[in-house]
């Protein structure tokens, strides 16, 4: 468990370099990535793999939110690379490579998990997304002009 | 003011988030603050995953419409943070509108990091990345060593100019037959499907799966569709390169089989 967390922030700070991310901003991200990863090996030992994304999700959208108040940047900075070990990029290419084999039902089984997954983790972003939302200030205040 | 520059800024920078993968809602609500500073009757965008168009109206002026197409898309967190930073400067009047056009061109070009910094990051994702899904210190080191040879790939591909799905299927041929020449010869005690798994993570779209799902839950339909099949696309051509792989290595190998 130690060493598949510390693969995760190990990972996920190599990712943050593949995307170009601000150096000063890697380790942040790896650390996310790791505390994301361990709530999901966490939750995964008793529940489904769709609890466990959606619970590590919830952590990492929570901490990427508090990152990116107090550095200024946007959310997806932190986001994109610290989702990456919950994402379910092994499961849509199994799901893929299945169809090929010509096994279908396996592959039905992958692609409704892939879909399934991506839901959970787009569902707790999309929760922590509004929560943060609520009774943001306008950063930039329209300024119409009323005489119309 | 000067609406057509104020027209260029708002979609240049726009185009350069969309490029660098920033999701719609990020793009539309930058260039919308942009553009409102005109105080016109009528400033929107609107973004697809493909290309912006945005409009100024007013009565004082002609009405402006700028319609871009935004072809080639990957993700460059540092140009998505630059456009950001200045956008917000921008609005709060630290930059005057050439200032910000003028820092939204560099932005445009920046790179970080260098070309081989990159390619050893790779080989660090695919080895890390066995370990994160429960491989053995084996396992990582055979990925890292998979995942050197699919940077090796990666870097001469770029030299020939294919498409990308060519490139992606190439990637998983590449990965799954490195995989099993790995296991056949050297490293006989890894396990292959975590490999495998392992390194396919640098180009398989994970991230634009999600990135799929959040447009369509923010109501960005059209974006969330074509992202998805994006993803579906890419899956397929690394689904289909190590598909590849397994068949010509059977037919070489006389139908050894390594997987189960």
């Amino acid at each position: 468990m130690v060493i598949r967390v510390i693969g995760a922030f190990l990972a996920v700070v190599c990712f943050s370099i593949l995307l170009e991310m601000p150096l000063r901003q890697v380790l942040y991200a790896g650390f996310v990535g790791g505390i994301g990863w361990m709530m999901y090996l966490l939750v995964g030992v008793r529940g489904s793999d769709v609890a466990a994304a959606f619970v590590s999700s919830l952590v990492i959208a929570l901490l990427c939110h508090i990152l990116a108040r107090i550095f200024k940047m946007p959310v997806t900075v932190y986001f994109v690379a610290g989702i990456l070990p919950s994402v379910p990029g092994a499961s849509i290419y199994r799901a893929v490579l299945y169809l090929i084999q010509g096994k279908t039902g396996l592959s039905n089984y992958y692609m409704v998990q892939t879909l399934q997954i991506a839901g959970a983790i787009a569902m707790a972003i999309f929760i922590m997304d509004s929560l943060f939302r609520v009774g943001k200030k306008e950063r930039c205040p329209l300024r119409r002009q009323t005489e119309e | 003011m000067d609406y057509k520059m104020l027209m260029e800024t708002a979609v240049s920078a726009g185009e350069i988030m969309l490029s660098s993968g920033a999701e719609i809602y990020r793009v539309e609500d930058t260039m919308n603050y942009i553009l409102r500073t005109a105080q016109v009757r009528t400033a929107d965008a609107y973004v697809l995953s493909t290309g912006i168009i945005a409009t100024l109206e007013d009565p004082r002026i002609d009405t402006i419409t700028v319609v871009r197409r935004v072809g080639r898309r990957s993700t460059n967190l540092n140009r998505i943070c630059q456009v950001n930073d200045i956008s917000r400067k921008y609005c709060a009047g630290y930059l005057s509108l050439e200032e910000a056009n003028g820092e939204l061109k560099k932005a445009e070009r920046t790179l970080i990091y260098r070309d081989f910094a990159k390619k050893l990051s790779i080989v660090g994702v695919t080895g890390f990345f066995a370990l994160l899904l429960g491989g053995s210190i084996l396992d990582g080191i055979t990925a890292a060593v998979a995942g050197a040879v699919l940077a090796l790939a990666m870097w001469l591909l770029e030299n020939v100019s294919l498409n990308d799905f060519c490139n992606n299927a190439i990637g998983g041929f590449v990965i799954a037959y490195t995989s099993f020449a790995l296991k056949q010869w050297i490293f006989p005690g890894c396990n292959l499907d975590l490999v495998i798994i392992g390194t396919i993570m640098p180009i398989v779209p994970g991230v634009t799966f999600t990135t799929a799902i959040r447009d369509t839950l923010n109501g960005d339909y059209s974006s969330g569709v074509a992202r998805m099949v994006e993803a579906a696309v890419v899956a397929l051509a690394v689904a289909a390169g190590v598909g590849t792989a397994m068949v010509v290595w059977k037919s070489i190998m006389g139908g050894s089989m390594l997987w189960s």
